[in-house]
């Protein structure tokens, strides 16, 4: 389980001639993502969704705010021990070129503190989950976009962790590809894993999650179960509801 | 748990430098394929220059009354030779300054009879090659020519020749074994080489693991793994030093490789015995540890630059102007009579070179072998520790924009209030140590005591502006807060106990290192005038200010408002140290530094400090002016050599004084803290 209690990260940005300015990348967001269910971020491009990601996955430290991480009843305090329970994928995660899915998922497995037997046994079941036996060996700068991406997601499932927190996993690929994530990341909420995932993919969002949160400018603007989310606009689908929301918030801001 | 992760990073880390072409290929390709290749082509070229130059056509002038005797001289010489000579008749040019430069002719010799002696003037141009070649073989043909005549004079003036033109006999012998003289020639060569090729084998390393990491991407990624800070660095750090040790290590076999079989030509030719291997294998060992210990060295000074590095290509420009530093230093085995004095052991790069010259020399000494290696190991680690601070792979790959150089921003833009960043610190340090350096020792050879305290200004006024520009709190950044009378009573006794101290460490520095020590007494004295007032406020008060502001003042309260307190504390004095620039000072002044540094903290005011090291520099003036009269009251402050007891004594005397004042400290905090409190 993720709680994440408002949350705030500034940057400082370069304006033109050396002004510099302080920008809240996220801005006084909570959030809380249960076991055995699917969140999905929604939000235009600069909304902060990348930097939220990163925060609830322990990459970055929040300016102020914080994220608890619950495994079971335990709240887990350390940010290394945290990572042993979170698997994090997103555009900005790239493998190692010049090694095979093969040799850094074994390198993964002991340093996730696992033997180097088990490793070799849930590689083999991760690669038949993602079907990668064809391109196991090959050095991951020769794949392809897909298998690439399936590689990375295989990094993500090594230490089987409670906890899944991608950012975009499907963008760029194709339908075949995407799908077989979409339906791993079902499986998984099945097994009572936590999902955090974010998408530009209104459609896909709205099939797979069991609640969206729109965001906008480093805030929630709406959070809620599709279904509640058509209910509260009187919108057909989410693209509509998300660009009916994003002009109401624009227009309030004077923008 | 920990060595796990760490060597299964390492491998990872191994894995990807050794599957990329361009490191292999800088690993391999150049010691194996390209030295070898440069060294025999060279070999070549020169053969093939020389023998040509024995093989060209030169043209002679010859203008003298000699009745040709010299021409003669110089056409039996060329018999035996295989390069053809034309003598030119001195008609067929017009001026011999316009035929030597336009290179008709090569070689213009005048003749003229001056007081009954034939005088031969000899032009040619040096610049040009076949001109300066034929010059040489005309100067030996005259030596010839020389003795050929004194011969016939001697001769004809009924003389014994050998006796009258040989008085006296010598023959050379050179008792330098050719293990030795091969020794010699590598111990100024191969240090040469070994600095080199471990620059080119940890620089790309170095980017690669910090800077490139980044750029692809897969920082990040590493990021996701529970793996810590500490062991990210360590593991990197072992990547690219075991790299250099590898390109190193090659290099060393493929140097030694060239120079074997150049020996072997060489020993061919002249018919010397070879030499025995077996004696360069103590050389060869220290060389090893030393190649072990400057990899160690490099590669973590290396990473720590190419960390504050934004890209790859930026990284490459802040090593290169390293590298040739390095390279420099390397040219120190080179210059002859340069002794590896206990100073120069620790001098990072020139400090091997010279070892491993020694050894090759076969001056074996086991004291500068330690220091060497010693030294090298500490400042990696001290530069491993000072990577372990500034990297942090959260900050490096999402920077926030804050922090870095205030200094260059716009005023405008700055906010109001709090310390330095660390960052303007450095510069500050940087800044204040290269004035200190040039200009200081400029103002003080031409100003004397004037000079001097031209220097304290600098010390003062390139923070203090710096502060001022950045729109810092200037109480808070220097500590200008009140103390209580106690606090300076308490400090005034610390002051003169650790005078004490100090001079027992101080003895035995100089004890340690006596030539270093010659240098300061011998500076110290020329600075003082005459005037003890004006050395005091010169030597003693500019400093109490100037230097507390600086140490105790900006650097301790900008590094403590970022790092932990015994690290501010402890960076603060070595610097304070190092400021002094002598190795006998650095221990007891350092010392001095942190002392003072915990009497600020304490206190939370600079004042104490700034009458503590008034008091310090102000007792050592006035011993320097009054030696008898302070040798009256206490002998033991001036007695020359100290005896165990007088030690005891004065260790004794300056750790009560020392006690007393950490008392009264202690008692005034105490009292502090009960007037905050009953305000409270």
């Amino acid at each position: 389980m993720i709680i994440a209690e408002n949350l705030i990260k500034t940057f400082v940005k370069n304006e033109k001639k050396n002004k510099k300015i302080e920008v809240n990348a996220v801005d006084g967001l909570s959030l809380t993502v249960n076991d055995g269910e699917i969140v999905g971020i929604l939000g235009p491009n600069g909304a902060g969704k990348t930097t939220l990601l990163r925060m609830m996955s322990k990459l970055m430290k929040p300016t102020e705010g914080m994220v608890r991480i619950r495994i079971g009843e335990e709240e887990i305090s350390d940010d290394i021990e945290v990572k042993r329970h979170i698997g994090y994928l997103s555009n900005n995660t790239k493998l190692y070129g010049r090694l095979s899915p093969g040799e850094l998922l074994l390198m993964l497995g002991v340093i996730y503190g696992k033997t180097e037997a088990e490793t070799r046994k849930r590689i083999k079941e991760i690669s038949e989950i993602l079907s990668m036996e064809s391109f196991l060996d090959n050095r991951i700068e020769k794949l392809s976009t897909g298998q690439t991406q399936r590689a990375s997601i295989a990094r993500c499932l090594v230490h089987d962790p409670q906890i899944y927190i991608f950012d975009e996993p499907t963008l760029g690929l194709d339908i075949i590809s995407s799908a077989s994530i979409i339906d791993f990341m079902k499986g998984e909420r099945e097994r009572g894993k936590t999902v955090l995932y974010s998408t530009h993919y209104m459609e896909e969002a709205e099939y797979l999650c069991d609640r969206i949160a729109l965001i906008h400018r480093g805030k929630i603007i709406r959070e809620g179960t599709p279904d509640a989310l058509k209910e509260q606009t009187g919108k057909e689908n989410l693209r509509d509801i998300f660009s009916e929301l994003i002009r109401e918030e624009g227009m309030t801001n004077g923008y | 748990m920990d060595i796990k992760i760490i060597k299964t990073l390492v491998k990872r880390e191994l894995l990807d430098v050794f599957r990329d072409r361009k490191t292999v290929f800088m690993m391999l390709f150049l010691p194996v394929i390209l030295y070898p290749l440069i060294f025999i082509g060279a070999m070549q070229i020169v053969s093939v220059i020389s023998s040509s130059m024995g093989e060209q056509n030169y043209r002679v002038v010859i203008d003298a009354e000699d009745d040709d005797a010299f021409a003669k001289q110089l056409k039996q010489r060329q018999e035996t030779e295989t390069y053809s000579l034309v003598i030119v008749d001195p008609q067929s040019i017009d001026d011999y300054e316009t035929s030597l430069n336009n290179e008709d002719i090569d070689v213009y010799i005048s003749g003229n009879m001056q007081g009954g002696k034939m005088q031969y003037d000899v032009y040619y141009l040096s610049s040009v090659t076949n001109s300066s070649y034929m010059a040489d073989l005309v100067m030996d043909a005259f030596d010839d020519y020389r003795e050929e005549m004194t011969r016939q004079r001697v001769e004809a003036a009924g003389m014994n020749v050998h006796e009258v033109l040989e008085p006296v006999r010598y023959a050379e012998h050179d008792i330098a074994s050719n293990e030795q003289s091969l020794g010699s020639l590598m111990g100024s060569i191969l240090p040469f080489m070994l600095l080199t090729s471990l620059m080119t084998g940890t620089s790309y390393p170095a980017v690669d693991t910090t800077a490139g990491e980044r750029e692809r991407g897969t920082l990040e990624t590493i990021l996701t793994l529970p793996v810590t800070n500490r062991q990210l660095i360590l593991s990197k750090f072992i990547t690219v030093a075991f790299t250099g040790i590898i390109t190193a290590l090659l290099n060393i076999l493929s140097m030694g490789g060239i120079a074997f079989y150049m020996y072997q030509v060489m020993d061919m030719q002249t018919g010397v015995e070879s030499f025995d291997m077996a004696k360069f294998v103590p050389a060869i060992f220290v060389c090893v540890l030393c190649i072990f210990a400057f990899s160690l060295f490099i590669s973590a000074v290396l990473m720590c630059v190419a960390s504050f590095a934004k890209s790859s290509r930026e990284a490459n420009n802040f090593i290169a102007p390293m590298t040739m530093a390095v390279m420099f230093t390397g040219y120190i085995s080179f210059i002859p009579n340069i002794e590896l004095t206990p100073a120069m052991a620790m001098v990072p790069a020139a400090n091997i070179c010279l070892l491993i010259k020694n050894m090759l020399m076969f001056k074996v000494d086991y004291g500068s072998i330690i220091l060497v290696l010693l030294s090298n190991v500490a400042y990696a680690a001290a530069a491993i520790l000072f990577l372990n601070r500034i990297y942090d792979s959260e900050a490096i790959l999402f920077p926030d924009g804050r922090g870095g150089l205030q200094v260059f921003e716009k005023r405008t833009n700055l906010k109001k209030g709090g310390v330095p960043t660390t960052s303007d610190v450095v510069f500050v340090i940087v800044v204040t140590l290269l004035l200190i350096i040039y200009a200081g020792s400029i103002l003080q050879i031409k100003f004397g005591l004037a000079g001097l305290f031209l220097t304290q200004m600098i010390l003062l006024l390139v923070p203090l502006g710096t502060v001022i520009y950045t729109k810092r709190d200037i109480c808070l950044t220097y500590g200008l807060h009140r103390a209580r009378i106690t606090d300076f009573v308490g400090g005034a006794f610390l002051a003169v106990g650790m005078l004490l101290v100090n001079l027992l460490i101080s003895m035995a520095m100089i004890a340690l290192f006596p030539e270093s020590a010659q240098n300061i007494g011998e500076s110290f004295l020329t600075v003082l005038g005459d005037n003890m007032w004006s050395a005091l406020a010169v030597i003693a008060l500019a400093p109490a200010i100037c230097e507390e502001m600086l140490f105790r003042g900006m650097i301790l309260h900008s590094l403590k408002a970022k790092y932990r307190l015994s690290s501010a504390v402890i960076t603060t004095a070595v610097l304070f140290g190092f400021y002094h620039m002598s190795l006998v000072k650095f221990l007891p002044t350092g010392i001095l530094g942190v002392v003072l540094c915990l009497v600020v903290l304490h206190t939370g005011s600079i004042y104490p400090a700034m009458v503590m090291h008034f008091l310090n520099n102000a007792l050592s003036v006035v011993i320097s002016y009054y030696p008898v009269q302070v040798g009256k009251m206490f002998p033991i402050l001036v007695k020359e050599p100290l005896g165990g007891f007088d030690m005891f004594l004065l260790a004794g005397a300056g750790l009560v004084l020392c006690l007393i004042g950490g008392a009264v400290l202690s008692f005034s905090g105490r009292q502090r803290e009960d007037r905050s409190l009953g305000e409270g």
